[in-house]
């Protein structure tokens, strides 16, 4: 029989997320990683303003050239972005819980009248306030040393899509520190936990993208004579790689950042037969293009955090 | 040289008597004969005359009037005539010239012709009606006398005519229509012509020397000359089919002439088609059938006939015309057409173009309507419907595990 509980769930929610969010900031681990992303990032929209300077005439979306252009040696800024902040998200959770239980302050936390439910909510709050701080103040930025360098305002259009693009971010940072929350629960050594975390990264950051093809060819065997199978190939391919983060992120600053991508995916000629190609999409279309994307992350995002809440939930903390 | 001149003068005066069939015949016949009826017919004529080849004339009032006067002397010696003009009203004057000079007398040798001219000038107030006057001369023991009947008229006043050689030509509104008119100065004086047009509001006249490619707005004309002109008239540009007269003048300081042209204008359909409120863009829902309102209008200047409206979609669109064909579209008439579009399901968001004709009789316009195409957002709701799904299994979560 479960006894009956009393009061909220959330008592002490603020508190526990607000001191987390503080301990980050105030951590040499944290400091390192974001001067990581800070540097890299600022680098490539330096390189990117130069190159935009000298090469463009005129440009609707000039601004955004800033975001999504990249200048050899160095990749774009959303490239970056995109590499990154997985690991900014895994900096902070790796050890959220695990730690906890390592320094053996989880259960004095606990005999606090605060609930499991506060504790685990409140450790994921403060990692995403430190996200969101990071990404604005990138965003910022950018946008700053872009106004300052290239000399113009963004236009109202390229504000929406910049602040569509600062969204996307956050819930793919959202999805990777659920991840690292999840490991820091299920395994009791923070090494451990962020190794896992780390090697789901580079499986999704780097091999997802050769091995798509290679299951897809799996489930689908091209048939050089027979093209619907030429179809379904690819249509396995993409829906193989959307498994990944990374390639969902990707597709959204794309039809967030070039107005002029149209769609997502397969595309075949008779759909682009007197298609004016080049002509930006409106930002209700972009943004609707994006929403399966954005929605499937929002959704896996609430799903991680599920399987780690309940996890955290049914495990012995007493130690 | 004497006698053969001699005879020469007596071969003419027997050509005269003897009429064209004596000529014919004096040439065949031999010269002896010739000589003697020469001499004949000399003695028959021996004799001094005062001649005019026009004893009745008329002039006009106000003019000087002139005539010739021919002294003939026949077979007699040199024989002086003294001259006098007898019979004139109170006022008149005249005078006698001969080689140029005023002269009161003349002398004509034998078988001699002296040519003199009368001057009669009569005051400028002289009345109209008949005036007779004889010419007098005194030779020796001999009167000449040469009565003259002269009528004064009116004078007849200048006169301008203007004499086109095609007076209606038919042509398009885009054309220029060239008469060739002939300006005839019938009055006495030479004179500088105006030339004028009066032409419907809009149309656009000039007038050319023929051959020539400077305007003109005058022009002299000579007395009794004729001088070539080209006008040209170009129509108002929406001028309706019909025929339009123009009315040319030309006028000096005393005459006017006038002619009426026609210019016949044939009618041109000219269709102007544009999309709603004048855009030539608008969204649509792929899948989802999207009415627009386009307007057809004939902006040319005759009517459009069996009008058809077309298009030519991207592959898997249906594009429908209500109404799909206009019999008759009147000059300045508007037609809305209602132009349902209806984008293929697998159409991917953004622009499209979707060329819009319609097609008469000779006569056609195309539009080029951009459609931006969105998509359907059944799948924003199944996105939604994901997100609500894992909210719910963390809801459950919560209240299965929650507050421990």
């Amino acid at each position: 029989m479960r006894r009956r509980r009393e009061g909220s769930p959330f008592t002490g929610l603020a508190a526990v997320a607000l001191k987390e969010a503080a301990d980050h900031m105030t951590s040499a681990r944290i400091h390192l990683v974001m001067l990581l992303v800070l540097l890299t990032a600022l680098g490539a929209v330096y390189a990117t303003i130069g190159e935009i300077k000298q090469t463009f005439s005129e440009d609707q979306f000039l601004f955004l050239r800033v975001f999504t252009m990249a200048q050899d040696p160095l990749p774009s800024f959303v490239g970056f972005l995109g590499f990154l902040l997985p690991l900014v998200a895994i900096a902070l959770g790796f050890d959220a819980i695990n730690g906890e239980y390592n320094r053996r302050t989880l259960s004095r936390v606990l005999s606090q009248p605060i609930y499991r439910d506060a504790l685990l909510t409140g450790k994921y709050l403060g990692g995403l306030i430190v996200i969101a701080i990071c990404l604005v103040t990138l965003w910022l930025l950018v946008t700053g040393l872009g106004i300052l360098l290239l000399g113009l305002p963004p236009s109202a259009e390229e504000i929406v899509r910049g602040l569509a693009f600062l969204l996307a971010s956050f819930v793919y940072a959202g999805v990777w520190l659920a991840v690292a929350l999840l490991f820091s629960i299920v395994f009791r050594a923070p090494a451990t936990a962020a190794l896992a975390a780390l090697t789901v990264w580079l499986l999704f950051a780097i091999f997802w993208s050769m091995l798509a093809p290679l299951i897809a060819g799996a489930i689908v065997t091209v048939d050089p004579l027979n093209p619907t199978t030429a179809v379904a190939h690819a249509e396995w391919q993409t829906a193989i790689s959307r498994i990944s983060p990374n390639m969902l992120y990707g597709e959204m600053t794309l039809a967030l950042l070039s107005p002029e991508t149209r769609t997502l995916g397969l595309v075949f000629a008779s759909q682009l037969h007197q298609a004016l190609l080049g002509a930006p999409l409106p930002v209700s279309e972009s943004l609707s293009l994006i929403w399966p994307q954005l929605a499937g992350m929002v959704a896996a995002l609430v799903v991680l955090f599920t399987i780690a809440y309940v996890t955290f939930q049914r495990q012995e903390i007493r130690a | 040289m004497f006698p053969h001149g001699r005879f020469a003068s007596a071969f003419a005066a027997a050509a005269l008597a003897a009429a064209g069939a004596a000529l014919t015949s004096g040439i065949a016949v031999a010269q002896t004969p010739v000589a003697a009826t020469a001499t004949q017919a000399g003695e028959d004529r021996q004799g001094l005359w005062l001649t005019t080849p026009f004893p009745e004339l008329t002039a006009e009032a106000g003019s000087e009037i002139t005539m010739t006067l021919r002294l003939a002397n026949v077979g007699l010696p040199p024989q002086r005539v003294s001259f006098d003009v007898s019979g004139l009203p109170q006022g008149w004057s005249w005078e006698i010239d001969g080689g140029g000079q005023a002269v009161g007398a003349a002398i004509a040798g034998p078988d001699e012709t002296v040519e003199l001219t009368l001057e009669v000038t009569p005051p400028a107030d002289a009345d109209v009606g008949q005036y007779d006057f004889t010419v007098t001369g005194e030779a020796d023991g001999q009167s000449l006398r040469l009565p003259i009947a002269l009528r004064l008229t009116e004078a007849e006043p200048a006169r301008l005519t203007l004499e086109p050689t095609l007076p209606a030509l038919r042509g398009s509104v885009r054309s220029t229509f060239d008469f060739q008119v002939a300006i005839t100065n019938e009055g006495r004086d030479d004179t500088v012509v105006n030339l004028l047009a009066q032409a419907p509001a809009g149309f656009e006249v000039t007038f050319k020397q023929r051959y020539g490619s400077q305007e003109l707005t005058s022009l002299p004309v000579a007395a009794g000359k004729t001088e070539n002109i080209t006008v040209s008239v170009s129509p108002a540009e929406n001028t309706p089919a019909g025929q339009y007269p123009v009315l040319i003048r030309a006028a000096s300081e005393s005459a006017t002439g006038d002619a009426q042209l026609l210019m016949d204008v044939t009618g041109r359909p000219t269709l102007s088609l544009s999309g709603p409120e004048g855009r030539l863009s608008g969204e649509a829902v792929a899948g989802e059938q999207r009415s627009f309102t386009f307007t057809l209008a004939n902006t040319g200047t005759a009517a459009a006939r069996s009008v058809s409206m077309s298009a030519s979609p991207p592959s898997g669109w249906t594009v429908t015309f209500e109404p799909d064909e206009i019999d008759e579209l009147q000059p300045g008439q508007r037609v809305e057409v209602s132009v349902g579009i209806t984008p293929s399901d697998k159409a991917i968001a953004g622009d499209y173009v979707v060329p819009v004709r319609a097609n008469g009789d000779g006569v056609s316009d195309n539009a080029s309507f951009r459609v931006t195409v969105t998509t359907s957002t059944v799948w924003g709701i199944v996105g939604l419907g994901v997100i609500a799904a894992a909210v719910v299994v963390l809801a459950v979560a919560v209240t299965r595990y929650g507050r421990r």
